[in-house]
């Protein structure tokens, strides 16, 4: 019996998919990439743009046109906004907001479904074993409870408690670790707080038991994930730490690893995303203190016109966040930054656009997402006209992008003879090369078959530079040992 | 900080044809004046943003103020609510708030168009010290909601299609004996819109200003306080939709 899981969107979305994995599998279905072969089908749906919903509609339309031909249960669940919901209704078997997965197997067995686990589980009672809803296990195994992942189902909160469900981690050295769900910003362009709900911050004992865990069993690169990470706690008015206090936990997390005398292991911990007007210059000194706080911040602007922001509802200006900015240069002067931009948001004039050009000429960034305005149904934006021509957005989207090139190039070009600390990620579109990221998350490609390097940190000598990315030699491997900290960059 | 327990609505004030005030009980809800609530009717999956409209001290209830829209997939049914009916309500939220030192010695200025006079409404109710200046842009007289509820001498209407008041020059800055016809005797009207009367009178560039309202006004007011040497980061805006 196969499931097939198809997550459209954001990290988030990556990693609720994991969760869902986790319950599914140690339900007894078995994954596959083939959705032809599955029984159950599911999506993870992003509306961050019309187009990522326009796809589910028509996924959905292909699986219930299978039905006439064999029995499959269908569900959807991520970022749904109210309007699709309703019209999902009468198109999906299961709708459910991650809130509420831990009750799959439940709403799974209300639909009839028999499951491979509970075949299993109703065997097992026969002996005395007990029966109850199944979770998944930190890697996405059964082996833990005695073969089947069946645990008694705990009182369920389900503002909280879809974190405890243990993801299926989709890669050996990288996880995502969720902290944070949901969004109280109510940025105009944004449907979040419309489709996940209200921030909820999750509790600082789970984040850090799994960040704990995961280093321990060879995690390399975690990131924190939360629509506003650096809101973390304040809904719990009190009663939960402040991000730069859960920064800090997890940074002497990395020391006391640090301490065991082997010098390792090693890893790096980053956050997405930041919201600007909460970003503190607290959270920036945390990040400098410690070591595996990795030095690199995404912190979007969207736009570097105050009135656009203003229409953004960013709640923050271009002089809020070149104070930020100014903070991290000066307090973390190699750290990389990142950004996100929107073009051709709705009234955008030219001179809006040139000066988010400006900004991002000032603030010299690494990395930009830049995304052509779309309209989100939900958003309060889409209630204005979407009055910039798509040819426009294009022509500024591609200016921006020349803009981000140059830079990237001249920054890329300044690390050239220098050696770096590279988390190897895999083969590399070149062939024979493999490729990874620094700390600051800049690509470098090598020169090496070796696969058995992915998954750990090695030292390149950095032989040329190119917009967005760079080339080099491999001079060391190091799976253990303490690595030195990245010099240069954004010197 | 959320607030998911369903309060009953009190009752539904009607200030104009198409504008009305909800009260619902509060539930212990604490919020900072400027905040706003997300409210729904109950079972809908519809939400919508509006602005607290009443002050801190009202233990029992909160009220927003509301303007119906044509079409509109929530602000029609809230209408309709009558005493007892439970309704859906989220928040606070939002960082549209006077900085308390500011509330104690500074002086500032609102600037409004429509129900974007809420959360001005609510500052004037939570803060009755505080020193500001209200400019309320609205299109006719019937229009300034509730305006007995603020220090009239600290108030200026500005009018822009009301027929009482045609021929008048913008920004004519006297009460008017139209203002007066219509029972506002001490608080000034003048023809035109608030950007006008901004432009006119420019304003200390000391002074924070919070900005309510369309986004068109919001724009308008930004570069015209701009103009005046009002610092961006002394501008503050909730833009309405």
């Amino acid at each position: 019996v196969k499931y097939c899981l198809v997550p459209f969107g954001c990290q988030m979305n990556i990693s609720d998919s994991e969760r869902i994995r986790s319950i599914l599998e140690s339900l007894g279905y078995d994954r596959t990439e083939v959705e032809e072969e599955a029984d159950i089908l599911g999506i993870v749906a992003c509306s961050v743009r019309q187009k990522a919903i326009d796809k589910v509609y028509t996924r959905i339309h292909k699986w219930n046109a299978w039905k006439a031909e064999r029995p499959v249960t269908t569900f959807v669940s991520g970022c749904v906004l109210p309007a699709d919901r309703e019209k999902f209704v009468d198109r999906f078997d299961l709708i459910f907001t991650i809130n509420e997965l831990p009750q799959l197997p439940e709403m799974l067995r209300h639909h009839g479904l028999v499951t491979p686990a509970s075949l299993r589980a109703a065997q097992s009672a026969m002996v005395g074993a007990p029966i109850g809803i199944a979770t998944g296990t930190e890697d996405g195994t059964r082996a833990e409870n005695g073969g089947d992942g069946l645990t008694p189902l705990p009182q369920i909160d389900p503002q909280k408690d879809y974190w405890k469900i243990k993801p299926h981690y989709s890669s050996k050295f990288e996880a995502y670790i969720p902290i944070q769900n949901g969004c109280d910003k109510f940025c105009t362009f944004c449907a979040v707080p419309y489709t996940r709900g209200r921030e909820v911050s999750r509790p600082s004992e789970e984040i850090l038991a799994e960040v704990h865990r995961l280093v321990e069993t060879g995690y390399r690169s975690l990131t924190l994930l939360g629509q506003n990470v650096n809101s973390y706690g304040l809904d719990r008015n009190g009663n939960e730490v402040s991000f730069p206090e859960l920064l800090r936990r997890i940074g002497e997390i990395g020391r006391e690893f640090g301490r065991r005398g082997d010098g390792g292991p090693q890893f790096w911990v980053y956050f997405t995303s930041p919201h600007p007007r909460d970003m503190t210059d607290e959270v920036i000194d945390v990040i400098a203190e410690y070591e595996c706080l990795a030095k690199q911040i995404h912190l979007p602007i969207q736009s570097g016109d105050d009135k656009l922001l203003l229409r953004m509802k960013r709640n923050h200006g271009v002089d809020k966040y070149r104070k930020t900015v100014q903070k991290i240069r000066s307090t973390i002067p190699d750290a990389t930054l990142f950004t996100d931009i929107i073009v051709g948001f709705t009234g955008e004039t030219v001179e809006q656009f040139e000066n988010t050009r400006a900004a991002m000429r000032e603030f010299r960034y690494n990395m930009a997402y830049i995304a052509m305005y779309s309209p989100r149904p939900g958003a309060a934006s889409a209630r204005w006209e979407d009055d910039i021509p798509h040819e426009e957005k294009r022509r500024r989207l591609h200016e921006l992008s020349q803009e981000l090139q140059e830079m990237s190039l001249i920054q890329n070009q300044q690390l050239v003879g220098t050696e770096q600390v590279v988390l190897v990620e895999g083969d590399d579109r070149k062939g024979g090369f493999l490729s990874g990221k620094t700390e600051g998350r800049l690509i470098v490609r090598f020169l090496s078959s070796d696969e058995s390097l992915i998954g750990t940190f090695v030292t390149i000598r950095i032989d040329s530079a190119a917009p967005l990315s760079m080339e080099g030699t491999l001079v060391g491997v190091d799976r253990t040992a303490e690595q030195p900290r990245p010099v240069g960059i954004n010197r | 900080m959320e607030v998911s327990a369903r309060p009953r609505v009190h009752h539904v004030r009607s200030l104009t044809e198409s504008a009305y005030v909800l009260r619902f009980d509060r539930r212990d809800m604490v919020f900072e004046p400027g905040q706003y609530v997300s409210v729904g009717i109950r079972g809908d999956i519809n939400m919508r943003e509006y602005s607290i409209y009443s002050g801190t001290e009202e233990e029992d209830y909160l009220e927003i103020l509301v303007k119906e829209v044509d079409q509109g997939r929530v602000s029609r049914q809230l209408k309709r609510l009558n005493p007892g009916d439970e309704i859906e309500v989220g928040g606070p939220f939002g960082f549209f708030m006077i900085d308390p030192e500011v509330r104690r010695n500074g002086h500032v200025i609102f600037v409004a168009t429509g129900t974007g006079i809420s959360p001005f409404h609510c500052f004037a109710m939570a803060y009755p010290k505080l020193d500001y200046r209200l400019l309320h842009g609205v299109r006719t007289l019937d229009e300034r909601y509730d305006y007995d509820a603020f220090d009239p001498t600290r108030v200026t209407t500005c009018v822009s299609r009301e027929p009482a008041l045609a021929g008048q020059f913008a920004p004519t800055s006297v009460p008017g004996e139209a203002a007066a016809r219509a029972g506002m005797t001490t608080t000034v009207s003048v023809q035109g819109r608030v950007t006008d009367f901004l432009r006119a009178n420019p304003v200390d560039p000391d002074t924070r200003c919070y900005l309510c309202g369309n986004c068109d006004m919001i724009y308008e007011s930004f570069d015209i306080l701009k103009g005046h040497g009002v610092p961006p980061e002394q501008l503050f805006a909730e833009v309405y939709f």
